[in-house]
């Protein structure tokens, strides 16, 4: 009965299998990726945004940048683009790079993260939180290392930031119990994501809430 | 998707629900008072239509949540979730350090700056948009 709160690698790759195809539906980047012995694997997405306050480049210089974006949105403009706009107008691009790993020791997903300049400079934790919802910001700005650690990626072996699992359970229980009372299934990884993406700056887009949940014994 | 004569929702305000005993915040002892000027108010006389500015919102809580005594609630469409959540959080009289999330198909948390117009459109239904919230002490 327990099972759902806590599972295994089988099915955290499940889970992170129907996402990436949803994923792929509507183009949002994630890919999977697995260690070299194919073991292990991680869901992993890189995406691209804009320093906040800093003009994109003047108008009619690059016809498909927007000017001042808010920070959520400047997220699904191809590559080359941000490159040109990077050395025409010296703005700052950001790469931030997430990965949902499975935790043997916790048995929760578990989301690393890391953000670079295009040189490749890292980012220091309290830039990345500039980066966080308004809404999260004081919590996190408290008490800092009891959510967000650099731990060492498990398979990458490169220093990452990431969110603390040891409480996974206590928010996603509810969520579960709930479901499973009106025979639904949950896609754990996509409601998991859901909860604590935006605290780092990740965003879910909303045609995921589809495929969160549906009816046991349904194919949509 | 989930009725309001499902079990554990609907109990008098005289039982514990969810056997953990949540407080029953009542509108007449706990009077609601939004941030910004009635963005949110009681959903009893306001029509909810797709022309119309505000939208109905029906909230269901999750777990040990307490359960709201008002639970439909005309939002305006340009609410966000984020203004949502802060509004319950006051509400229910939530502690600084209790978060709250918002659900929609009860399972996935929209973004914080999502409107609830938008939420109507893609998940609302008979007129309404319903919404499960569950508070957590918890982060990560």
């Amino acid at each position: 009965m327990e099972e759902d709160e806590f599972f295994g690698e089988k099915t955290f790759q499940h889970f992170c299998a129907e996402f990436i195809k949803h994923s792929q539906e509507i183009g949002d980047g994630w890919e999977w990726r697995t260690s070299k012995d194919c073991s292990e694997g991680y869901m992993c997405k890189i995406h691209f945004q804009i320093k906040p306050g800093m003009l994109m480049s003047p108008p009619g210089t690059s016809a498909h940048v927007q000017t001042c974006l808010p920070m959520e949105e400047a997220l699904e403009l191809p590559l080359d683009d941000f490159e040109k706009t990077e050395t025409t107008t010296g703005s700052k691009v950001i790469k931030y790079e997430y990965h949902v790993l499975y935790s043997c020791s916790y048995q929760v997903p578990v989301l690393y993260f890391r953000a670079s300049f295009l040189d490749g400079r890292p980012l220091a934790l309290k830039d990345i939180w500039e980066g966080t919802h308004e809404c999260y910001k004081t919590r996190l700005l408290q008490e800092p290392w009891d959510t967000i650690t650099q731990q060492e990626h498990p398979i990458l072996g490169q220093p990452f930031f990431v969110l603390h699992p040891c409480k996974t359970n206590e928010f996603m229980t509810p969520v579960l119990k709930n479901s499973r009372k009106i025979n639904r299934s949950v896609n754990y990884i996509t409601s998991w994501l859901s909860v604590v993406g935006p605290v780092v700056g990740l965003n879910l887009p909303l045609s995921y809430a589809r495929t969160a949940s549906q009816d046991e014994g349904n194919v949509n | 998707m989930a009725e309001e004569s499902e079990s554990g929702l609907q109990l008098p305000p005289s039982t514990a629900a969810e056997g953990e005993g949540p407080t029953e915040v009542s509108p007449e002892t706990a009077t609601p008072e939004p941030p910004s000027s009635a963005a949110v108010s009681p959903g009893t006389e306001e029509p909810a239509g797709d022309t119309k500015k505000k939208i109905d919102v029906l909230l269901k809580a999750v777990g040990d949540t307490p359960i709201m005594k008002t639970k439909k609630w005309a939002v305006e469409r340009t609410r966000t979730i984020q203004g949502l959540i802060d509004f319950i959080k006051k509400f229910l009289k939530l502690v600084a350090s209790e978060q709250l999330f918002i659900y929609v198909n009860q399972s996935f948390a929209p973004s914080p700056d999502q409107e609830v117009g938008t939420l109507y459109e893609c998940f609302g239904s008979d007129g309404k948009l319903v919404l499960h919230y569950c508070k957590s002490q918890a982060w990560g």
